[in-house]
């Protein structure tokens, strides 16, 4: 229970933030001035580029059938992805198709490994450029919240930042073990 | 000798060409493109295709393709001016298709002719989410149409639709979507459950910001932003079927009390809302059509099996209209079974009986008397007419769209 005051009050004062100053603003002039960097906001969703999972990925030869197979929906990684797999695309769970680009900030989801009986955090990030794909088309929705709570939206093209927003798949990047928030 | 004749040959079939080209007279309908009434029809939809960048408008009467605009990449929202007369859509393109140089607009066309008057850039910023719902609003005085941006930071792009002029942007911090909620005001959902109100100036620039209490558990039961405006009331309907009415029509907004879509036993039967355009009103009568299905957790986005008609008055379901299988519709298009034959009916049960049913995912009520409800798939795409009174499946609209997207009235 104190986790969760400590939590809602970070939530309240962080929205309180985010609803009384100009994010892009005064995230913008911090990136440049910690970073060099102001080009893109910095904002709190996923990064998953450049981020050391806390924990490796659960080893999927475990699971049998759908599960545990990248190219179908019921794998279990997911369990909230909307839209095509790069794993039938020429990519594979975990990386993009060629020619296309990785979105830099996404939607998470979590997800819970059927053998370990764990959750894991995953990073849907969107494989962007060359057009749509087509293929195994998925959409999954535990945990999806609506537009307005970007972070956990899959129904937003999440191909921001990059050199086109052309959609075209979408990976399923294991980032670590959730957490328990209460 | 022989030049000159040559020449002549040439000059002949050059004028024969001319006045094959030549423009028939201005009352033969013959050599000319048509144009559409002032008036749309009664039961006319608009239905717009991702993979084909364009929004399309039919007549749910006669299944007739009545023409078709442009969209650019992403979603078609088209909004039409108060006066009827032109059509406004947001657009992005990029320069090389999926690559180059992108340009975001709102592109103004003749309502009637489908041609386009003109175009106003706005910031490259346009969001794209799937649903389309809530993506751009015309004011309610119709002078300001507001573009939703997400990039992923929100804002709203405000162009002037009479000037024909980006009057400037909005940013939203917070919050996102943008629902019309009067003459020169902007509603916009938040993610700690409350809205924001953004008011314009008589320029389009931002006269204030407020935000409203807080009205619904974002996080315990967020509302979807695929919600439904019955007069000056927004009704934004919870994952869990609870309706949150915010009245828009006074200077300040009113925030009604919730009331439930379902009774307990129906809660207990399983019974969700779901799918990405689950909701429409049909404002004389006062009705709410909801998208319903038996499902768990998380299956707000899951496809209808059923359409409820409550009574947003009284609170109280009237009557549930039991969709037809999308699937065996199409089926029975591809193979060219005519709809009234005797042979294709039988046909037409046992596919229904032997497919599964994967529900459907947007619906729309038409505003007249006589109402028809359309209930639409995206993949494949499928578009079924129903009598929205008594219910009756009228017909199916053959090839509406490759991937429909989106479901707007005219």
């Amino acid at each position: 229970m104190a986790s969760r005051s400590f939590d809602d009050w970070i939530e309240a004062t962080a929205r309180r933030l985010a609803r009384t100053t100009s994010r892009r603003g005064f995230l913008g002039r911090l990136g440049a001035a910690l970073l060099g960097a102001a080009a893109f906001p910095l904002l709190p969703v996923a990064r998953a580029r450049g981020e050391a999972p806390r924990e490796p990925a659960p080893d999927d030869a475990a699971l049998t059938g759908a599960a545990g197979d990248p190219t179908s929906c019921d794998y279990w990684r997911h369990c909230s992805i909307d839209g095509f797999l790069a794993s039938c695309c020429g990519g594979t769970a975990t990386s993009c198709p060629p020619g296309t680009e990785m979105s830099r900030v996404t939607w998470i989801g979590t997800c819970r490994h059927p053998v370990d009986g764990k959750d894991y955090i995953i990073s849907y990030n969107d494989c962007c450029g060359n057009s749509y794909c087509g293929r195994c088309l998925c959409n999954r929705n535990e945990g999806d919240r609506p537009v307005y709570q970007p972070g956990k939206s899959n129904d937003i093209n999440w191909c921001m930042g990059t050199e086109t927003t052309a959609y075209n798949s979408t990976v399923a990047i294991v980032l670590g073990v959730a957490t328990p928030s209460s | 000798m022989r030049l000159p004749r040559r020449l002549l040959v040439f000059a002949l079939v050059a004028a024969a060409s001319v006045a094959l080209a030549a423009p028939a007279r201005a009352d033969d309908p013959r050599w000319q493109s048509l144009s559409l009434p002032a008036e749309p029809g009664p039961h006319w939809l608009w239905v717009g295709d991702e993979l084909l960048h364009r929004t399309a408008l039919v007549d749910a009467d006669t299944g007739a393709f009545l023409g078709q605009v442009p969209g650019g990449r992403g979603i078609i929202a088209p909004s039409r001016s108060r006066d009827g007369r032109e059509i406004y859509l947001p657009s992005t393109y990029y320069a090389r298709g999926t690559r180059g140089e992108r340009t975001d607009v709102v592109t103004i066309l003749d309502a009637t002719s489908l041609r386009t008057l003109g175009e106003v850039v706005i910031p490259p910023k346009r969001s794209e989410h799937t649903s389309w719902v809530a993506g751009s609003a015309l004011s309610d005085d119709g002078r300001f149409l507001a573009v939703f941006n997400q990039t992923p930071a929100s804002s709203l792009s405000i162009v002037d639709v009479a000037e024909r002029r980006f009057a400037g942007e909005i940013e939203t911090p917070g919050c996102g979507l943008v629902y019309a909620a009067g003459p020169r005001r902007f509603l916009s959902l938040c993610a700690d459950g409350t809205a924001l109100f953004v008011t314009l100036d008589e320029r389009g620039g931002e006269a204030s910001k407020t935000h409203g209490a807080r009205f619904f558990d974002a996080a315990a039961d967020p509302v979807t932003e695929k919600a439904v405006r019955h007069g000056d009331t927004w009704l934004f309907v919870s994952f869990d079927g609870f309706v949150h009415p915010v009245d828009v029509s006074g200077p300040e907004p009113r925030f009604g009390e919730r009331w439930s879509l379902l009774d307990e036993a129906q809660r207990k039967e399983g019974w969700r809302i779901g799918g990405m355009q689950p909701f429409a009103v049909h404002g004389a009568s006062g009705r709410l059509y909801a998208l319903m299905h038996q499902g768990g957790v998380d299956t707000h986005k899951d496809p209808g099996t059923e359409v409820w008609v409550v009574d947003v008055a009284q609170h109280k379901r009237v009557q549930r209209i039991a969709l037809r299988n999308p699937l065996a519709s199409f089926v029975m298009e591809q193979i060219g079974a005519a709809p009234d034959g005797i042979a294709a009916r039988g046909l037409g049960v046992a596919l229904r009986l032997a497919l599964p049913n994967p529900g459907v995912e947007r619906i729309a009520v038409t505003q007249d008397a006589e109402p028809v409800l359309l209930a639409a798939t995206s993949f494949p795409a499928t578009l079924a007419v129903y009598d929205a009174r008594s219910g009756k499946h009228l017909r199916d609209v053959k090839e509406p769209a490759i991937a429909t997207m989106m479901l707007a009235l005219p």
